[in-house]
Formats: C-alpha cells, sequence, structure tokens
C-alpha cells in the first residue's frame, strides 16, 4: 500500500498527454479515410470517438486536449476552405461549436466517473485499513504490543513515522513509543529507509511542545493547522470514550499530504481507533489491579481471622480456667483443681509457641533477620535442638548421623537451632507417638545438606510446595500450630543462601531436607 | 522500696529480685517461699542495688528489661564490691543482652518464660556453686554415672577405663567441672584455658569442645552432660 493514489504522478500524465496526441492522431486518420466518400457528420464521430477513449482512459487533462486539438483539427482539416482556420459557411460554424461543446462535455463526464471511482477506491482503502487496524489492535493484549500495530500501519498507510505520547499522571506527556529517531526529523528532510523499530527513539523538543499543546487543547497541531507552522508532522489527540488517552505525532515523509482533509479524516480515525484501544487496556489493568487487590483483601482477612482464632483458643481456656478455680463455687477436690490448672498451663505454653512463631515470621519477613555465621561443627546445633525437644522426643527412637570427618559449617547457631527445633517439632506433631526419627547431615558439592527423616503418613505430592506457605496447615488442628513453623525454616535457610524441600522417603515417611553452604562464613576471629 | 518477706531464720538463703513486673515478682516471692527461701525486691535498677549494698542477698535475680539501666550495667556495679551469684532473667532472642550480662560478671541466665520449677532448679544451683567456690574444690567430680573426674591426679574414666586428655581438652574439662551446672560464655571459657587475649578465638574452643564431646559422650550428637547453648556458651550438667 506504500506509495499513495493521491500523489500526483507527472510521469504518468505525461503519458496521458501523450496518448492523447496519438489518440486524436488516429481518430484524425479515420476522418480522413472516410472523408469524402461519407457526411462530414461521420467525420466529427470519428474525433469524437478518440476523444471518449482519451478521457475514459486518461483523466481530465488529456481529455481537454484531445478536445480542443479534436476541434481544432476538425476546422483545418474537413471544414472548408480546407487547411486553414477560417470558416466560410456559418453552418459549419455551428458544425464546429456542437463539436468543441460535445468534446467538453464528454471530457468533463468522464472526469467526474474517474473521480467517483477515485473516491470509491479511497473510500474502500481507508475501510480496509481501519479495519486491519481495528482488528490488530483488539488482538493486541499489552500497551506494547498496541503502539507497535500502532506504528506499523501510521507507517504503511501514510509512509510515515509515529511517536505516540501517553499521559504522565501530572497533565504532562511523555513518549511512550517513538518510532525511529525523531530527534531532529522536523526540520532536516531524512530519507532514510523506514525500518521497524522498537519504538525507543528520541523526540525534538519542537514535537514535544506541540504534543503538550495537543493534549490540553485536545486539538490537532502541526502541517494542516494553523498551529506550529515550519513543522513536519502533524500532531493529533488520542481519544477514547472520555477524552484524549493520549497523543500521536505523525510524520509523514511527503508532510504536503496532510493538508488533505481526506487525509486528515483517515488520521483521526485511524487515532480513535488507537485511543479506544489504548482506553481498552488502561481500563484493563485498572480491573486486574482492582481483582488483585479484593484477593488480597479477602487473603489478609482469612489469615487475620486464622491467627486470631489460634490466639483466642488457647486465652479462652486459660481464662476459663483460672476463673473457674477463682469462682465462689469453685471445685474443692483436688483432682478437679490440678485438672484445670493444668490444662490452663498447657495452653499457656502454647499461647508462647504461637507468640514465638509469629514474632519469628515477622523478623524474618521484616528483613529484620541477622544472620551472623561462625563456622562450627554442626553436630552441637543438632545436640542443642534436640536436647530442647527432650520433653517431646521422650519414647522415641532419635537417629543422628553425622560424618565424624565432616568441616566446620559456617551458620548462624541460633537461628539454625531454630530451623532444627521446627521440623523436630513438625515431626513430633505429624507422625504416630513413638514412631523414630533420623537426623543425619552429608557434605556435598560444596554445601551441608541436613535432612530430618520421619516414618510417618509423608507429605502428598499436591503439599510438597505449600507447605512451605504461610499460614498453610497440612491437617487442621492437629498439634496446634498456625502453619508458621516451615515458613520461619525457609527464611532462615534462605538467608544462609540454602535451600529448603520435602521429599518422601524410601520405606514410608517425610524427610525435610536443608542446606548450608560453605563458602561465605567469615570467621570472626 | 524493698521488704523483706516471710518470717525466716537467717538460715535460710535470701534472695534479691530485680524486676519492674509486680506479676512476675509475685510469681518468684510465692515460688522462692514454698522452697523455704527468703526473698527482697526491687523494682528498679538504683533500689536493687541499693537493697543489694544493705541485706548481702546470696543470690540475685536480675531481669535484663529494667526501665531505669540496662542489666550488664547493674551486674557491672554489683560485681565492683560482691560475688554474690547473679541469675539474669531476659526475653528470648535476646542472646546479644544475654551474653554481655554474663561476660560481665552474671553466673546463669533464664529465658521467659519459665517455670516455677526451672526456675527454682537454678537458683539452687547457682547458690551451690557460690558455696563450692568458697570452700576448697573436690578432687573428685562424677559426671552422671558414667564419668569420673580426679582433678588432681589429671585422670578421667568414662564407663570405668581411662580415657586420655590431651592437655587442653583437660583443662577445658577441668574448668567446666568447676562451673558445673553453670552456663559458660565462648569468652569466659577461652580466656580461663587459652588465658586472656585469646577471648575470641571460637573455633578453638568449638574443636575442642567437639574432641572432648566425642571422648565422653556416648551419643555426641546428643549430648548428656556437655550441652550446647546456640549463641550463648556451654554448660556441663553433672546430673541428667
Amino acid at each position: 500500500m506504500a506509495g499513495s493514489v493521491r500523489q500526483p504522478s507527472s510521469s504518468r500524465s505525461s503519458v496521458g498527454y501523450f496518448a492523447a496526441l496519438a489518440v486524436v492522431g488516429l481518430s484524425s486518420s479515420i476522418g480522413w479515410f472516410v472523408f469524402g466518400q461519407s457526411e462530414i457528420a461521420d467525420v466529427a464521430m470519428a474525433l469524437l470517438l478518440g476523444v471518449v477513449v482519451v478521457s475514459t482512459r486518461f483523466g481530465h487533462g488529456p481529455s481537454l486536449l484531445a478536445a480542443t486539438l479534436s476541434a481544432f483539427v476538425f476546422e483545418f482539416c474537413f471544414l472548408p476552405p480546407y487547411f486553414s482556420l477560417a470558416i466560410s459557411n456559418l453552418r459549419h460554424i455551428v458544425t464546429f461549436a456542437v463539436m468543441l461543446v460535445v468534446a467538453f462535455v464528454i471530457s468533463h463526464l468522464s472526469k467526474r466517473v474517474h473521480d467517483q471511482a477515485d473516491a470509491a477506491r479511497d473510500n474502500e482503502r481507508r475501510t480496509a485499513s481501519l479495519y486491519a487496524v481495528s482488528r490488530e489492535l483488539g488482538l493486541a493484549v499489552s500497551l506494547d504490543e498496541i503502539l507497535l500495530v500502532a506504528a506499523r500501519h501510521l507507517r504503511e498507510l501514510f509512509d510515515a513515522r509515529a511517536a505516540i505520547l501517553l499521559p504522565t499522571g501530572d497533565d504532562q506527556v511523555a513518549p511512550a513509543f517513538v518510532d525511529w529517531d525523531l530527534g531532529g526529523a522536523s526540520g532536516e528532510a531524512e530519507e532514510q529507509a523506514l525500518e521497524p523499530s522498537r519504538g525507543a527513539g528520541t523526540l525534538s523538543r519542537e514535537v514535544r511542545e506541540m504534543a503538550l499543546w495537543t493534549w490540553r487543547r485536545q486539538l490537532p497541531a502541526g502541517v494542516g493547522t494553523a498551529e506550529f507552522p515550519g513543522t513536519r508532522a502533524r500532531v493529533v489527540p488520542l481519544l477514547g470514550s472520555r477524552g484524549a488517552v493520549g497523543v500521536l505525532a505523525l510524520f509523514p515523509s511527503w508532510p504536503m499530504r496532510m493538508d488533505d482533509p481526506v487525509e486528515q479524516e483517515l488520521l483521526d480515525a485511524l487515532a480513535g481507533v488507537v485511543g479506544l484501544a489504548l482506553e481498552r487496556t488502561r481500563l484493563a489493568e485498572q480491573a486486574r489491579r482492582a481483582a488483585l487487590w479484593v484477593e488480597t483483601e479477602q487473603l489478609r482477612d482469612a489469615l487475620l481471622s486464622s491467627v486470631s482464632h489460634d490466639l483466642r483458643t488457647p486465652l479462652a481456656v486459660v481464662t476459663g480456667a483460672t476463673s473457674a478455680l477463682l469462682a465462689e463455687f469453685a471445685p474443692r477436690d483436688e483432682k478437679s483443681r490440678r485438672t484445670l490448672l493444668e490444662t490452663a498451663h498447657r495452653e499457656a505454653l502454647r499461647l508462647n509457641r504461637l507468640v514465638r512463631n509469629l514474632l519469628d515470621m515477622a523478623r524474618v519477613e521484616g528483613g529484620a533477620l541477622r544472620v551472623r555465621k561462625d563456622p562450627q561443627p554442626l553436630e552441637e546445633v543438632i545436640g542443642a535442638a534436640l536436647h530442647r525437644l527432650e520433653d517431646r522426643l521422650r519414647g522415641r527412637d532419635v537417629e543422628t548421623s553425622i560424618p565424624a570427618d565432616l568441616p566446620l559449617v559456617p551458620f548462624d547457631s541460633v537461628l539454625v537451632e531454630q530451623v532444627l527445633v521446627n521440623l523436630l517439632e513438625n515431626a513430633t506433631k505429624y507422625t504416630p507417638e513413638g514412631s523414630p526419627i533420623d537426623v543425619s547431615a552429608v557434605l556435598r558439592d560444596g554445601e551441608v545438606e541436613t535432612a530430618v527423616g520421619d516414618r510417618g503418613p509423608g507429605v502428598a505430592p499436591s503439599e510438597v510446595e505449600r507447605v512451605f506457605e504461610k499460614f498453610y496447615r497440612s491437617r487442621e488442628g492437629e498439634g496446634g500450630g498456625v502453619g508458621l513453623g516451615l515458613p520461619i525454616c525457609r527464611g532462615i535457610v534462605g538467608a544462609h543462601g540454602g535451600r529448603i524441600w520435602v521429599a518422601d522417603r524410601p520405606g514410608g515417611g517425610a524427610s525435610f531436607h536443608f542446606t548450608l553452604p560453605m563458602a561465605g562464613g567469615e570467621a570472626r576471629v | 522500696m524493698g521488704r523483706q518477706v516471710g518470717d525466716m531464720t537467717e538460715k535460710q538463703p535470701l534472695v534479691l529480685v530485680i524486676e519492674d513486673e509486680a506479676d512476675m515478682r509475685t510469681f518468684a516471692r510465692i515460688a522462692l517461699a514454698a522452697h523455704g527461701y527468703r526473698m527482697i525486691e526491687a523494682s528498679t535498677a538504683a533500689e536493687g542495688i541499693e537493697q543489694a549494698t544493705h541485706h548481702h542477698p546470696d543470690l540475685v535475680l536480675l531481669d535484663l528489661g529494667l526501665p531505669d539501666a540496662d542489666g550488664s550495667e547493674v551486674t557491672r556495679r554489683l560485681r565492683e564490691w560482691s560475688t554474690v551469684p547473679i541469675l539474669v532473667i531476659s526475653a528470648r532472642g535476646n542472646e546479644d543482652a544475654k551474653v554481655k550480662a554474663l561476660d560481665d560478671g552474671a553466673d546463669d541466665y533464664m529465658t521467659k518464660p519459665f517455670g516455677a520449677a526451672e526456675m527454682m532448679a537454678r537458683v539452687r544451683v547457682a547458690i551451690r556453686h557460690a558455696a563450692r567456690s568458697a570452700a576448697e574444690p573436690p578432687a573428685v567430680v562424677l559426671i552422671g554415672d558414667d564419668i569420673r573426674v580426679d582433678i588432681a591426679r589429671r585422670n578421667v574414666t568414662v564407663r570405668g577405663e581411662e580415657v586420655h586428655l590431651t592437655p587442653i581438652e583437660f583443662k577445658l574439662l577441668a574448668t567446666l567441672v568447676r562451673h558445673a551446672g553453670m552456663v559458660l560464655t565462648h569468652r569466659h571459657l577461652l580466656e580461663e584455658v587459652w588465658g586472656p587475649g585469646h577471648g575470641t578465638e571460637m573455633q578453638y574452643l568449638r574443636v575442642y569442645m567437639t574432641q572432648l564431646r566425642h571422648k565422653l559422650e556416648r551419643k555426641p550428637a546428643r549430648p548428656k552432660y556437655l550441652m550446647t547453648e546456640p549463641g550463648i556458651g556451654y554448660r556441663l550438667r553433672l546430673e541428667t
């Protein structure tokens, strides 16, 4: 489609004039041939036929030439006195006049037919391109795509480069897409071939000013308007359903074409289509954000209700049990009193664990986690964790297998102890009482991998990722955790530069693994 | 203002509780009284130091979260003139403050929340330790049922079999025995075993400690006696 019908072509029109000469020559020859054997009217008919041929094939100018030429050939050759422009007979004057008028009328009529055909073709072209642009913009999902599609079509339809500027929120516009480098485009003629670019060119200050003017007034500027004379660009607003959503600056390789109202209309129509597409993506983005916000709110509500339930339950038990002891009709028998006290104590300890986990999680998430790596034996921290859980591990076989030649590993002992305690606590929570637990470590590929394995029901494949998510609980109510133990582990291990995961164990059960890199332990000596 | 609790005789140990939470003081008072201890209390650091100078308590329970001064400052001021055992109380995750107070002369620590049983065990160990330090050290110490340490003859037997210890290992064990039941910070151990100026060579200590554990413990990864306190130091348990 490059190259326009509207663009006059000097070579084509000169062909028309030569053709007009040739046709008139031919029709004169035919006239000469019939002259003498037939009526003078037949000669006129032959010449008029030539005019008709020229005017239907070659447009207005050549047909006027043919008409004038034919009239004079007719007068010169076929009306007496022959080979003179004088006319002797009044009747022949009438014949010449009729010939002249008919030739001009034919030429004029066929020009109108031509024009109408041209207009219809233009219309068709415009409709087709607008349709193509609309369809492609409809398929474009992202802002970038829309900008690319728009630029490509503008390039093809107008033989032009385009820049699109979008509002920045403070009544300013900034270039979002600049086809080619348009930094100095206004002023000097650039004959570079137009190539697809990624829209990262620059814009001259003048164009930016024009764009801002257009944005604020929502009116076109530049070529074809009274604003910013001397520029080579035409700047139009990109109109959505509720006003401008951006500004389009067009740099046609032949700026004068933008003076044509038909071209201006086409550009406006295109700007409208692009404007609507931009508006659509903007609304879609707003809708997506709104949906995300709602989702986040819902999640937060769910977490809040989960946490508050977990905190309130032990508090309710403590309050209830102690108030029962304090009541006027408190149980007198030692056994009931003791049961109430034990319940209150147990729930208070549970509350303590919950609060501890919440605080740890806040520390891990809030970036307040300070990892102080010290090279040390892994055995020590495993021993410390096992000691801390002595009560909970009572009655279970706990096997440790740590290679004797395992080097010192750089880690933060307080934090890694917490990881081990959480993993061991989980193992006691989710496996049958008395089932064995194994702790092992191995050095491999520059990191030490520690595993806590159990012989419980294992972790379902659908849960291997989710167990590390905050507030996720594999089985409701069991053990009374809030679902923070593993996320805390992940946070701590991650802060050490390690990984944590869960795997099935050969022979049944789950095994939680975490790695600690050997590198990066600056000894504090 | 401090106030003497109970009508105990002078023989019963006197405990000074410096703690700004009234409910915690009440809890301590009841628990201590139940075990036959006398108690005086203070709610600020200044008041606590004053009480200590007047009453010469047998033990100080010191909360590290006092409003008017940080705990290690109180420890330092008490240590200027007194060897009274000091037990510091602190919240979890406050290892730095604990280590600082311990390095400044406190003897042991407890982490809130703690139960009455734990508190009484720590109090007993600390008072007994103070009494032992004042007396002539025993020549032979038994660790659990398994380990016998003859300090004078530098001889250690584990389940009846003699175990060879290097001089540093023995010195380390002897230091732990001397402070049996109490926590010892890394710095404290390093300075006592390797001498002043070696307070930061943590890796030596860890390596020797591991060797000692492998020689004395049945399951070094699950020790019964040579306990690790992550972020703080070590503690020797005489009985499990």
